[in-house]
C-alpha cells in the first residue's frame, strides 16, 4: 500500500510518526501544503488561515459556500495525491476521503490525555492547564472538521486499519509497525470470513 | 516567522504584533508591510493614494489587513479595498477585524511563550 493517511490527536506524536514513516519508506509527506493548495485552488486562500487556526484565535468565520468549495477541493487534491502514490497524508480527513481506496492504509495515532498534556506542556513550555486547554480546543476543531465536511465521526474506529497508542510505544516502534503494514499487499481475503470461521 | 526581514519589524499597532505572534505559533510565514500598491494618481502621474497591507503570508499567497471598526477609517479602507479589487484583481487580500485575543492567548499559554517562539523554532511541529 503506497498511500498512508494519518489521523492524530494533538500531543500524540502523530505528525512525527508520519515524518518517520515517510522517511523510512521514502514517501512524500503532505500536511500544511494540502491546506494551502486547496484553499488557493478553491479561490479563498483565507480559508487556510481558518483551518490552521485550531484555537480560533483569529475568529475567522468563512461562509458555508467557501467551506464547501474548500472541502470539495481538498477531496480532489487528496485523490490526486493518492493516484500518484508514495505518500503520507497527515490530517484533512484522508481516512474518509480515501475510505474505499485499496492502496491506502489508514492509521490513527492517539495517546492518553495525561501523556498528551505532559508532551505539549514540555514542548511548548506552558502550564499543564494551558496544555489541556489547547488539547481540548484542538480535539473540538478536528472532530468538528470531519463532522462538518463528511458527516463522519473522528473517533469511529472503523475508519482506521491501525490505531496506535503512543502513550506506551515509542515513535520508532509506531513508525516501524506502520511501515511494515504498508509493505503488505491489500488482500481481499481480509474482508471475507471463511466458512466455519468465527468472526 | 518573518521573511526577508533581518530584524523584528516595528509594529504600528499592538494588534499587529499579536497577529504576528499567532502566525509564529502556527508556523505560518509572514512578511510585515512588504509592498505598497498605488491606487490613485494626479494629472502629473504622482501617486495620491496608496495602500500597504499589514502582512503578506507567502505560503497562502494572501495579504492581510487588520482593521478597526471606527466608521471614518472603515470608509477610507473600504475605498482602498474597492480600488485594490479593480486595479489588482489577482491579489488576494483579507480584511480582518482587529480582535482582542490577549485573554485567549493567555488561556492557551501563548502570551508568555510567544516571546520564545522565533525563527526556525516556529517551524517545528508540535508533538
Amino acid at each position: 500500500m503506497d498511500v498512508i493517511t494519518i489521523s492524530r490527536q494533538l500531543g500524540s506524536l502523530g505528525f512525527q510518526v508520519g515524518q518517520a514513516v515517510a522517511a523510512k519508506l521514502n514517501y512524500r509527506l503532505v500536511w500544511r501544503d494540502l491546506i494551502n493548495q486547496a484553499a488557493i485552488r478553491s479561490g479563498a486562500p483565507e480559508i487556510a488561515l481558518a483551518m490552521i487556526d485550531e484555537l480560533n484565535l483569529l475568529g475567522l468565520t468563512p461562509s458555508t459556500d467557501q467551506f464547501n468549495a474548500y472541502f470539495r477541493v481538498v477531496g480532489q487534491v487528496i485523490q490526486e495525491l493518492a493516484a500518484a502514490g508514495g505518500i503520507v497524508i497527515v490530517g484533512r480527513a484522508g481516512q474518509v476521503v480515501l475510505r474505499d481506496e485499496p492502496r491506502a492504509l489508514h492509521v490513527r495515532v492517539i495517546a492518553s490525555l495525561d501523556v498528551r498534556m505532559q508532551r505539549i506542556s514540555s514542548y511548548r513550555g506552558i502550564s499543564p492547564e494551558a496544555a489541556r486547554a489547547q488539547i481540548e480546543a484542538s480535539d473540538r476543531t478536528r472532530k468538528s472538521y470531519l463532522r462538518r465536511a463528511y458527516q463522519a465521526n473522528w473517533e469511529d474506529t472503523s475508519l482506521y486499519d491501525l490505531i496506535l497508542n503512543t502513550s506506551r510505544m515509542s515513535l520508532t516502534t509506531a513508525a516501524e509497525i506502520i511501515s511494515h503494514a504498508a509493505m503488505q499487499p491489500f488482500v481481499k481475503e481480509a474482508i471475507s470470513i471463511q466458512a466455519g470461521e468465527e468472526d | 516567522m518573518s521573511l526577508k526581514q533581518p530584524q523584528a519589524p516595528s509594529f504600528v499597532h499592538p494588534a499587529e504584533e499579536m497577529f504576528a505572534r499567532v502566525m509564529d505559533y502556527y508556523g505560518v510565514r509572514w512578511i510585515y508591510e512588504p509592498r505598497t500598491f498605488d491606487l490613485e494618481w494626479d494629472a502629473n502621474g504622482k501617486v495620491t493614494l496608496a495602500f500597504t497591507p499589514d502582512f503578506y503570508l507567502s505560503d497562502q499567497d494572501l495579504y492581510v489587513e487588520l482593521t478597526t471598526l471606527r466608521p471614518q477609517l472603515s470608509t477610507k479602507k473600504n475605498k482602498k479595498m474597492r480600488l485594490m479589487a479593480e486595479l489588482y484583481p489577482d491579489i488576494n487580500i483579507k480584511l480582518m477585524k482587529r480582535r482582542e485575543m490577549r485573554d485567549l492567548m493567555v488561556k492557551y499559554g501563548l502570551y508568555d511563550q510567544a516571546e520564545h517562539i522565533q525563527g526556525t523554532q516556529a517551524q517545528k511541529k508540535a508533538p
